[in-house]
């Protein structure tokens, strides 16, 4: 919190805006995201369903170097209501419970978590274990400068 | 050079006349080659430098007493060199036998950038070394047949050495591959062809290096030792983020119709600000960097990363962690309209 009014006071701006990768990513997530969500206040039918559709989209068109963001891409296109996270938190629930039966056994503990983040990661599951674990590192990455994004944005509005 | 030594020995070998002593000096002749090998590929391995000086002496107390030592060396080996290597994973290894038991056998396994270059197409190889001295005799006919019959394509010389350094052996087989095109492979006992485990333990290598880069990623990791903990923090740091996502949109939701339109142009110029500010005092450019370059390889190049990593991270996963705590102090209150 302190950062931001830091930021206020001092605005400095990138000298080289296009090498740093995550200002690059929050630049083009905001420059997507923030015209989508000017449109949907337009349209004055803004649901929490929609808003969350663009915030995927808006994530999924920043990050294009990446497998998993076609996979959201597509899911994002063909269906109306597509959340991968919303799914995700009723899987959570069951995330906590499984540590305390897995516990003994960590060879095949091991098999069930790497399972659980595929499903995490969109289009997780098609990928063998090593192209997943790397995307979901980027992935992670770009989550986090998603929130960042959000929280910003929100900050900014209240 | 390495022709003049295959020479000499099938030579040697023929006569059948070689005294101890002679074969004893061809020995240390070998080992001295070797060092000059081995010294010249950039290996900075301890456990490589153990056998250096480990077969300085030819005393074969001294093979057994450590031969317990030699294959917690050998089974060190692997993911060490395999670390210090590029893709392609060949290695040499050789096997020697304990002094008392023919059927043991140990494994080494040294690698050299050369070596792995002109091997890169070929077969690990593992011949057996019985130092008894029928066995010896036996392995030398068989060597001086093989290696009168092509110096190309037949198994090494290796196997014909009395003192049974193992890193003798190495090196003379080092040395040997680099000019064959085919090597003899022989399985050991109880265990698949070793390509297969080759690519096994490449394959689990690869696994670990991007478990420690994700280990560096996610906050809080470094506590928790082994995969099953390390998965369960990343599978519960993505959902967290998943679900701040899911919550800051919500919110965003409510608030978008009271969004000024004005505002939205300044904010956008004020992330970038923003980021270039946050990205610049985190310091974290060395981790994101690595990341988009990515999809050509598919693999992260750690070499790079590592350094900076413990320094950089912390600073900012702190920070995450303040954000997030006061984030989620919010949502409590948030998530009851």
């Amino acid at each position: 919190m302190e950062r931001q009014i830091i930021n206020k006071k001092k605005r400095v701006f990138s000298l080289e805006p296009n090498k740093n990768p995550s200002a690059v990513f929050t630049r083009k997530y905001t420059s997507h995201l923030v015209p989508a969500l000017k449109k949907l206040n337009m349209n004055k039918n803004s649901s929490k369903q929609t808003v969350k559709h663009e915030v995927d989209m808006a994530l999924a068109l920043s990050a294009q170097e990446f497998a998993w963001s076609r996979f959201l891409l597509q899911k994002l296109s063909s269906s109306s209501n597509p959340t991968t996270t919303t799914s995700s938190s009723s899987d959570g629930i069951r995330i906590l419970e499984r540590p305390d039966k897995e516990g003994g056994n960590e060879e095949g503990g091991i098999e069930e978590r790497l399972r659980e983040l595929k499903k995490l990661l969109p289009g997780g599951e098609e990928m063998n274990v090593e192209e997943m674990l790397s995307e979901i590192g980027n992935y992670i990455k770009c989550l986090e400068l998603q929130t960042i994004a959000l929280k910003s944005i929100v900050q900014d509005s209240t | 050079m390495l022709e003049g030594l295959v020479s000499q020995e099938s030579l040697s070998l023929n006569s059948m006349d070689m005294s101890v002593l002679e074969r004893l000096k061809w020995v240390h002749q070998q080992q001295q080659q070797l060092q000059q090998v081995v010294s010249h590929s950039s290996n900075n391995s301890p456990e490589l430098l153990q056998i250096l000086q480990f077969h300085g002496s030819n005393n074969d107390e001294l093979l057994e007493s450590s031969f317990s030592q030699f294959q917690m060396l050998g089974s060190g080996f692997g993911p060490n060199y395999n670390m210090g290597f590029g893709p392609p994973h060949e290695c040499i290894s050789r096997t020697s036998s304990c002094h008392m038991e023919p059927v043991d056998t140990m494994e080494v396994l040294l690698k050299t950038g050369e070596e792995t270059r002109a091997i890169a197409l070929k077969n690990k190889r593992k011949p057996e070394v019985k130092t008894r001295e029928e066995q010896k005799t036996e392995k030398k006919i068989k060597v001086e047949a093989e290696t009168e019959s092509s110096m190309k394509g037949k198994s090494n010389m290796g196997n014909t050495e009395a003192s049974s350094d193992t890193s003798k052996e190495t090196s003379k087989g080092a040395s040997e591959n680099q000019k064959l095109d085919y090597i003899h492979v022989r399985a050991r006992r109880g265990q698949a062809t070793d390509r297969h485990s080759l690519a096994e333990r490449a394959r689990r290598e690869k696994i670990s290096k991007k478990m420690k880069y994700l280990q560096d990623i996610v906050p809080g990791c470094n506590k928790v030792t082994g995969k099953a903990g390390m998965l369960d923090e990343i599978i519960n740091y993505v959902q967290c983020l998943q679900r701040q996502v899911e919550f800051l949109s919500m919110k965003l939701a409510v608030l978008n119709p009271e969004l000024e339109l004005a505002v939205e142009d300044v904010s956008v110029k004020q992330f970038q600000a923003y980021f270039a500010n946050v990205v610049a005092s985190k310091q974290s450019i060395m981790v994101d960097v690595p990341l988009f370059p990515l999809d050509q390889q598919g693999s992260l190049d750690l070499s790079a990363i590592n350094p900076n990593q413990t320094t950089s991270i912390e600073a900012p996963s702190a920070s995450w962690e303040t954000q997030s705590q006061s984030l989620y102090n919010t949502s409590s209150l948030g998530f009851h309209y």
